[in-house]
């Protein structure tokens, strides 16, 4: 029984908010002038950043129009933007037309990313971008 | 099916269920076809032990979800850094429960 369609509107929706509230604060750090806060686990116990640390800062830049920086800090926060922007529309078209886009779209593309020819691009793309970041002292 | 081989099989892989699903389970096995007893045989489950270390160890990457199979809420572990640590934390108590859960929708899949 994979995830039920309520469940995963319900989560995707609740990281949606989390996600807008965090870029919210994080733009207001940002204003002032200090460094963002860093709540990253693996960073605040090893000091060496994991592979989406960065992508806050990411997305901030992006809302400031600055792609070029964006992607040099950490290609994760467009792919991250991406899906902030999409779902919330997404699941807002669902609930009105009462279709599941989404939920189809979201079993469709777990079964793809299962595949090694997928899979195994994808965790190496992970793992560059990991050294990177460590190389990048992020 | 007979009450021994199911018995064997609940003292074998009780451990992989929710508590209160093993009855059922039994219950379910009992009823049903002998020829099916192959083929639940060679079932494998996931231990709910090895995904808790799993997600102590490596659940900021997402690697507890992508093990049991949820690779859409793994990603979504990874890209966040395990939900700014939250998520990570939530799963410590989560993921032995939903690896049962799993588990429990692969014997489903033979039953059914």
């Amino acid at each position: 029984m994979p995830l039920s369609r309520r469940n995963l509107y319900r989560i995707l929706f609740m990281a949606c908010v989390a996600g807008y509230i965090w870029l919210y604060i994080g733009l207001s750090i940002h204003q002032s002038g200090i460094k963002t806060v860093e709540v990253c686990p693996i960073k605040h116990l090893t000091n060496i950043p994991c592979p989406s640390c960065g992508s806050t800062r990411a997305v901030i830049l992006l809302t400031k129009g600055e792609f070029v920086k964006a992607l040099l800090l950490n290609p994760l926060g467009y792919v991250v933007a991406v899906i902030m922007m999409l779902t919330p529309f997404w699941i807002l078209a669902d609930l009105v037309t009462q279709k599941e886009t989404l939920y189809k779209c979201y079993q469709k593309t777990e079964m793809h990313l299962r595949k090694p020819g997928v899979a195994i691009p994808l965790i190496l793309f992970v793992i560059v971008n990991w050294i990177w970041n460590i190389t990048k002292g992020l | 099916m007979e009450a021994q081989k199911v018995d064997m099989f609940i003292m074998a892989n009780g451990k992989f269920f929710e508590s209160h699903q093993v009855a059922q389970i039994r219950e379910r096995l009992i009823q049903m076809d002998d020829s099916k007893w192959g083929m639940i045989q060679t079932l494998q489950f996931k231990d709910p032990t090895t995904s808790l270390i799993i997600s102590l160890l490596g659940g900021s990457l997402g690697i507890d979800r992508f093990m049991i199979g949820d690779t859409g809420l793994g990603v979504g572990k990874l890209l966040t850094c395990g939900g700014l640590g939250i998520w990570a934390i939530i799963d410590w108590f989560m993921i032995m429960g939903a690896t049962r859960e799993k588990n429990m929708s692969r014997l489903q899949q033979v039953l059914y």
